[in-house]
């Protein structure tokens, strides 16, 4: 028997999660988030490492498949449709790929087998300040004794904390960034987490002169910060997938909604002016979807940094903000009983705002998106 | 002959941009209106020579069959030389119509005329009485001996008084029960007794439209495309096309091109407000560019547009309106001034884009109907 080729993997990916989708959407336990905050369920976690979802983009001679953002994106489609809490998207793409182009090292390899296995649960904090989805202000210093750094400071938005068992953090020392792992246990670590809409949780991770062994620096200067503008760029492309995902889901209710609904005798879809507005709202679906396709294949062919950032904010731009506009309106749509808890479309309404914030939002995104373009008229003039 | 798609995307663009800088003629650049026939002739076989002239036919009939992200390159480098808009329904509408309902006599005798830019064409489809309820169109065609005999009139027939062709939608079965049945694509030439014309001055000034009246106009048999009484399922195949063209990046862009040569000049791109709104439009106009090349990848692999292109057409023209809407606000006083007006170190018409983004919500199936058929067929709302 040959091994599989890729296209083969691809498909199978594509089966896993299209059965997923059917029987993974869990959303009594998405609904209770609110009051238990329980957004990391082991045996979740457990079942999409065994599907291997956690391993698609980790390179095979560390047990992941070692395919490409494209097949992160069906992944994240799916895990947006079904409104799985665990953070898919902050441990396998942007730890993952963080991990990935670190230098190699046992503990570098360690890390993504026990990520691709589930064991590892790596997420990245990287983030002080708002607005910086490129992790360019680090205040967290590194000062060097014997063996390694003593690191302090505070990193905020820290996505998947709430499951996490470590960090990969940035710190500023005398010979330049350092990007190292951090156990969540390390003595001076203090995890804090901070209620979101949807029942989630950013971390907001105290870092008090905690000692980092030499062995656990992971990437420096340079590599250290292009390894992590990478991954931030392709999570930002994966996390819109996840948009896509719930966006789909939410105008699939509203239609069923509106074809069912019964006022002055007739169908409320039969309405031309609410054929017009889920109209609008299915053209802002079918871009964030072509334009989606198109970037996780071009970041796929590992384009130079400005096209790749210019890529990534295209996509979360418009994911974002069509996902808002397409979950917002369903409230609309189902009138009442829209804005009530027993109701999902609130459930989508939520995931989307938290994920539309999380790696800058569509406006955040649009300011880089412009500064960039100008930077590189600049450039080419 | 090359092969344009095995270029590089860089060297594609190099060798596009250098032949229409160099050889557009620098009089017609960035035309406020439609190129007139005579206007535009020597560029069309200038183009037609090189085998540039259709760059969307496959190639086995003259065209270059760029692949979807060639096209748009082709496109883009038009407008960024302002290359102005010739009669094209031959190329963008004809032709692909013929290559795919047509029959080998028309296709080996229509096909190579369009490309050497002898049969050009225009579309007679809306009547006073049929716009958007285009079904209910009365120009009829009786059949007599070998011929077609048809009577009534076409209106709004973009460059009818440049064309050598006509298309018509003529009414052949006034029995038939759906009024969708009973029409008949016909092709005929403008040449023949019977056709007359009146232009009709637009908002902007300009004469690109016209009514055409038919007296007892005969047409030979063989020029009926696809089945007698068919017509309207030909004309939605067609529809498809047209919206694809409606549809594609190049008309925004032109506006796009000016807004950023206003706001460089006028020194808008320090005002952070401004560049928040430039910004989304110029992502709403990418988007719409990743939206187009799945749909020519579509035509590509020889499968029939839906009637979801509908959204191309949506998103393109109002996407267009709104930067030409932009265009004037920031053109702030300049905003009503007609013609080319200097602004710094630019000329810019800022009134054109304005007026020429108008029609587009319009022709082709307006905007309200184009959502009435994405809500009906797409979504499959209930009427």
């Amino acid at each position: 028997m040959s091994a599989p080729n890729e296209n083969d993997h691809t498909a199978l990916l594509a089966q896993s999660v299209g059965d997923f989708v059917q029987h993974g959407a869990d959303l009594p336990r998405v609904r209770a988030l609110a009051q238990t905050r329980a957004e990391f369920d082991r045996a979740q976690w457990q079942q999409l490492a065994e599907l291997g979802w956690l391993g698609v983009l980790v390179p095979e001679d560390c047990g992941g498949l070692g395919l490409g953002l494209a097949e992160a994106a069906i992944v994240a489609e799916g895990i947006g449709r079904a409104l799985t809490p665990e953070p898919y998207t902050a441990v396998a793409v942007l730890a993952a790929r963080v991990l990935e182009q670190s230098a190699d090292s046992a503990l570098r390899n360690e890390l993504l087998r026990g990520l691709v296995g589930g064991e590892q649960v790596p997420v990245v904090a990287w983030q002080e300040q708002p607005d910086d989805f490129a992790g360019l202000q680090v205040a967290t210093t590194a000062t060097p004794f014997e063996g390694g750094y003593r690191v302090s400071g505070e990193k905020q938005f820290v996505g998947g904390a709430a499951g996490a068992n470590g960090y990969l953090v940035t710190a500023q020392s005398p010979d330049g960034l350092q990007l190292m792992w951090v156990p969540r246990d390390a003595a001076g670590c203090a995890t804090g987490l901070v209620p979101l809409a949807d029942g989630r949780n950013y971390g907001a991770v105290t870092l008090q002169d905690v000692a980092v062994p030499r062995e656990n620096v992971l990437a420096s200067g340079a590599a250290a910060r292009a390894a992590l503008s990478c991954a931030l760029d392709h999570a930002a492309a994966v996390a819109s997938a996840e948009l896509v995902g719930m966006m789909k889901r939410t105008h699939e209710m509203s239609l069923d909604y509106l074809k069912t609904r019964v006022q002055f005798g007739k169908a409320i879809g039969s309405f031309q002016v609410l054929q017009h507005r889920t109209v609008d709202l299915h053209i802002q679906q079918e871009l964030a979807d072509a334009v989606l396709s198109e970037v996780v294949a071009q970041l796929d062919l590992a384009p130079d940094a400005v096209t790749r950032a210019l890529a990534a904010s295209r996509a979360k731009s418009r994911c974002a903000d069509a996902a808002l506009a397409i979950t917002r309106a369903a409230i609309q749509f189902h009138g009442a009983i829209g804005f009530t808890e027993d109701c999902d479309v609130g459930l989508y309404v939520k995931r989307a705002m938290t994920v539309a914030a999380w790696l800058g939002n569509g406006r955040a995104h649009r300011v880089r998106y412009a500064a960039l373009a100008a930077q590189s008229q600049r450039e080419a003039a | 002959m090359n092969d344009w798609n095995a270029m590089s995307d860089e060297a594609f663009r190099a060798e596009a941009r250098t032949f229409f800088e160099s050889e557009f003629p620098s009089e017609f650049r960035f035309l406020p209106r439609r190129m007139r026939w005579h206007e535009c002739r020597a560029w069309y076989l200038k183009l037609s020579r090189k085998g540039w002239i259709a760059p969307n036919w496959p190639r086995e009939h003259g065209g270059m069959g760029l692949s979807p992200s060639k096209l748009l390159i082709y496109y883009e480098e038009t407008e960024r030389a302002g290359v102005g808009r010739m009669p094209d329904q031959g190329l963008t509408m004809v032709g692909p119509t013929l290559i795919r309902f047509g029959n080998d006599a028309q296709r080996g005798y229509f096909l190579p005329r369009i490309i050497a830019g002898e049969a050009i064409w225009c579309q007679g489809y809306s009547e006073p009485n049929a716009g958007s309820d285009l079904a209910s169109l009365r120009t009829e065609a009786v059949p007599d001996g070998d011929d077609f005999v048809i009577n009534g009139s076409k209106i709004w027939t973009s460059m009818a008084h440049d064309a050598t062709h006509i298309y018509v939608l003529a009414r052949t079965d006034k029995q038939a029960k759906k009024k969708q049945e009973g029409i008949s694509f016909l092709l005929v030439d403008m040449k023949t007794p019977g056709i007359t014309l009146r232009t009709i001055r637009n908002i902007a000034g300009h004469e690109e439209f016209c009514q055409v009246f038919f007296d007892n106009v005969r047409t030979p048999k063989e020029n009926l495309v696809g089945e007698l009484h068919k017509g309207w399922t030909i004309a939605k195949g067609l529809l498809g096309f047209e919206r694809l063209n409606i549809g594609s990046p190049r008309r925004p862009l032109q506006a796009l091109e000016k807004l950023e040569a206003l706001a460089q000049a006028r020194g808008l791109t320090a005002d952070p407000a401004f560049v928040e709104r430039l910004t989304e439009l110029q992502l709403d106009l990418a988007d719409l560019g990743s939206l187009y090349r799945r749909y020519v990848d579509k035509v590509r692999r020889g499968e029939v547009l839906g009637p979801d292109v509908s959204m191309l057409k949506v998103w393109s023209m109002e996407t267009y309106q709104r930067l030409s809407e932009l265009l004037l606000e920031a053109a702030g006083e300049y905003g009503a001034v007609e013609g080319e007006v200097a602004v710094g170190e630019v000329n810019i018409d800022v009134l054109s884009p304005f007026y020429n983004s108008r029609p587009g919500t319009i022709y082709g199936g307006s905007n309200e109907i184009q959502r009435n058929i994405l809500a009906k067929y797409v979504l499959n709302l209930p009427s």
